[in-house]
């Protein structure tokens, strides 16, 4: 067996300080522990974490010039693919992508690819590195993106680079989507989200606020006034379990409502910050993506007791970020697996008391498919002062109610083709509106397809006689 | 987008008057809809009714007992953002025999809002009672919508001008008089509009009431404005704002409004405490 230097670690704030604050939990790579990690690449001649990765980042040859201190080399290189690695390289789920296909994974040892992109991110940004990015003048053509998350984003960059006069339409009055609202400041600070949309704007790219399409900007319009549309809405309508008991209760949350509380609206900071945030010393979080993690880290850190994570699989089948898990767990967040609650008791007052859970077993069915089922019999309460529904979402129906044209599954998810166009012509769409939910990562990658689509579309068809769509006013 | 605040006017009422500049918003704007408000970069987003959007200018009612009303009192000239309109605003149609019922700051503003609307189409006959805590409490005739309307009625809740009770009591009074009412629109309190639903229910009267509830981002995102409707679940902000009374379950509507009450307090407290004096807080 070759011997295999381990992986570098990374600094980390440790547990027990880090529920205390809402501060970055690793502290990054410093250039030289870079350098090191950079260099245990062994340069494969067929790497095979760049088909990994949503983006196809040259991993290879960042690794290389990381390795020969050659940052500003790769800073630009990351770039080129990839114009939010500050982000990606903080939130991807990079075991089951680039740093899972890694060959050294096979020692358990693979290259930490993800903290050296946003290692490269950081220093590029810290540097202030000028990348040459719009490639030419195309500002008479006009494309709209609805949305300014991760799909938005990574296409109004794309975009740009083309030269085309591109406008982002947000709902909220910051830009960034989940990368705002959802994923806490301890796991992707804002201030870094806040430069690598700055420099979206540096680039050109004009962002509207506090509009939301379907509402006080009409789907037609933009479609009247631009080249192409971008639908980049998103997956914004929370789940609710839909179990007696439920709802409306006081201190029950939707995962949404209590990320966009802490995070958007900065509730930790009540009452410096004006919006206000229930959270007990006994917190339910029920579910275990990525979503549930991150409203379990964050209630601990806005002084929970007790934080359980209520799962109806095993912790093996969590699909959450192993590194987010890990974290959870490290800082006292118990999990619990096969079990679901089916029933919510609240006080006199209205607010929630008490759960009533049944335990599950994982059953194989008719179709081979193993799924949790619940056992009989076994039915058990747990006290719990707040509940936090982390289900996952849906598309938001403000919208698609509005834009009838755009053809759509029964989930309310746009049908796109290969090249990421809806029904209607000169309309494309991508990230989670129109495949469910998924990953950051993933919505990057679709816009900047979405963006490339949109390219060829353009230089291929005459715009000039703008589609007509049903004119549908609230 | 600067949102300015033009005109600030004490009702000598327990609620201001504020105009503030947001042509955008007013350019879009139904009666029926709403906005929200955020009154500097650390606010929260509230839900606002608007009584009036023209010339470029939002209108609205704001109470004087919470945060917004001192920050205003304190000398506060422009809000950090208005966003919307959002929510569904009413069919400005013929309805026939209106009636708007209000009690409550949002409501005064809707039931304005409302009937200034209406009043503009041949074919409705318009009433609208408005109901004040007491004599003092009563708007200044400008904001009432005495002129607007056939028929204004106020009531008091004590009793201390017009009739005693909320607007209840002059509709229930049409309804026994055999009086046809086509619609009813209302909004205000919570508990005073399911006391109305029954009447309505009983009488089968077509109705839509504005559901208050607390949001968060109002675009249909948190969840947290959620209402059961005939028992499937509906967002106020993107279903709504208004609904069929008769088809709420206000209960559970009403229990949901105080999830925030104490801290409300604290939120009062510590803008008390930290307004001025030793300046180590400010920013």
């Amino acid at each position: 067996m070759p011997k295999i230097k381990p992986r570098i670690p990374m600094g980390e704030q440790p547990p027990m300080e880090r529920i205390t604050n809402f501060n970055s939990v690793p502290y990054g790579y410093t250039e030289d522990q870079a350098v090191e990690e950079a260099a245990r690449c062994i340069q494969c001649k067929k790497p095979r974490c760049e088909p990994a990765c949503p983006v196809t980042i040259g991993i290879k040859e960042m690794n290389l010039l990381i390795a020969e201190r050659k940052f500003k080399e790769a800073y630009l290189l990351v770039k080129e693919d990839n114009a939010f690695p500050a982000c990606s390289g903080r939130v991807c789920p990079q075991e089951k992508q680039c740093e899972g296909a890694c060959i050294l994974e096979k020692f358990d040892q693979p290259i930490a690819i993800g903290k050296l992109e946003a290692f490269i991110a950081d220093w590029g940004r810290t540097h202030k590195v000028e990348v040459e990015e719009i490639k030419a003048n195309n500002e008479d053509k006009h494309i709209a993106i609805v949305g300014s998350g991760p799909a938005g984003l990574a296409c109004a960059a794309e975009c740009r680079r083309y030269g085309y006069a591109v406008t982002i339409y947000e709902t909220l009055h910051k830009a960034g989507g989940v990368l705002v609202y959802g994923i806490p400041e301890f796991r992707l600070p804002k201030a870094i989200v806040e430069k690598e949309i700055e420099h979206l704007e540096e680039m050109g790219v004009k962002i509207e606020l506090n509009h939301t399409v379907g509402q006080n900007i009409y789907y037609y319009e933009l479609v009247s006034q631009n080249d192409a549309v971008f639908l980049a809405m998103g997956a914004g309508a929370p789940k609710f379990m839909g179990i007696p008991g439920e709802n409306p209760m006081d201190n029950v949350y939707s995962s949404n409502e209590f990320l966009i509380r802490a995070n958007l609206m900065k509730a930790y900071k009540f009452p410096e910050w004006d919006t206000p945030i229930n959270c007990g010393n006994k917190v339910a979080v029920i579910g275990a993506g990525n979503v549930a993690m991150d409203a379990a880290r964050t209630a601990k850190r806005l002084g929970a007791n007790e934080v359980h994570i209520i799962y109806r699989r095993t912790k093996e089948q969590a699909p959450a970020r192993k590194e987010e898990l890990h974290h959870a767990l490290e800082e006292g967040i118990i999990f619990h697996e096969l079990v679901n609650p089916i029933k919510f008791h609240g006080d006199d007052d209205g607010f929630i008391d008490y759960m009533e859970l049944t335990r599950m077993e994982l059953v194989e069915g008719e179709d081979g498919r193993i799924s949790p089922k619940p056992i009989e019999g076994s039915t058990f309460y747990m006290e719990c002062d707040t509940v936090i529904e982390a289900l996952g979402t849906v598309p938001n129906r403000l919208f698609l109610d509005r834009a009838p044209d755009i053809e759509r599954d029964d989930r309310g998810v746009i049908i796109i083709d290969e090249n990421h166009m809806t029904s209607v012509e000169g309309t494309f769409a991508g990230g989670d509106a129109s495949s469910g939910a998924a990953t950051v990562i993933k919505a990057l990658g679709e816009g900047k397809r979405a963006a490339r689509a949109i390219h060829a579309y353009i230089s291929t068809h005459d715009t000039s006689h703008r589609q007509e769509v049903q004119r549908v006013e609230v | 987008m600067s949102f300015d605040i033009t005109k600030m006017i004490d009702l000598d009422t327990m609620d201001f008057l504020v105009d503030v500049e947001a042509p955008e918003i007013v350019e879009r704007f139904h009666p029926g809809q709403f906005v929200m408000l955020m009154t500097r970069k650390e606010g929260e987003r509230i839900p606002m009714s608007v009584m009036k959007a023209e010339n470029g200018k939002l209108t609205m009612f704001i109470r004087k007992l919470g945060k917004t009303s001192k920050e205003l009192r304190d000398g506060m000239t422009r809000f950090e953002n208005v966003i919307g309109p959002l929510g569904h605003g009413i069919e400005e149609k013929v309805y026939g025999n209106v009636v708007v019922v209000s009690d409550a700051v949002c409501g005064q503003a809707e039931n304005y809002a409302i009937c200034e609307a209406l009043s503009k189409i041949e074919g409705n006959r318009i009433t609208s009672i408005q109901t004040f805590p007491s004599k003092k409490e009563i708007y200044p005739e400008d904001y009432l919508t005495t002129e607007l309307v056939d028929k204004h009625i106020i009531t008091t809740e004590d009793g201390s001008f017009g009739e005693e009770g909320s607007y209840i009591v002059p509709l229930q009074k049409m309804i026994d008089e055999g009086e046809e009412i086509d619609f009813v629109f209302g909004g205000g309190k919570l508990p005073t509009m399911k006391a109305v639903s029954t009447v309505l229910a009983k009488n089968n009267i077509d109705n839509l009431f504005t559901t208050r509830q607390m949001m968060v981002d109002g675009s249909g995102m948190c969840g947290a404005c959620r209402l059961y409707i005939d028992g499937e679940m509906k967002l106020a902000c993107v279903d709504g704002p208004m609904f069929d009374s008769r088809k709420v379950n206000w209960d559970k509507a009403i229990k949901r409004y105080h999830m925030f009450k104490k801290k409300e307090k604290e939120a009062n407290d510590y803008y008390e405490a930290h307004k001025g004096g030793c300046g180590q807080c400010q920013k």
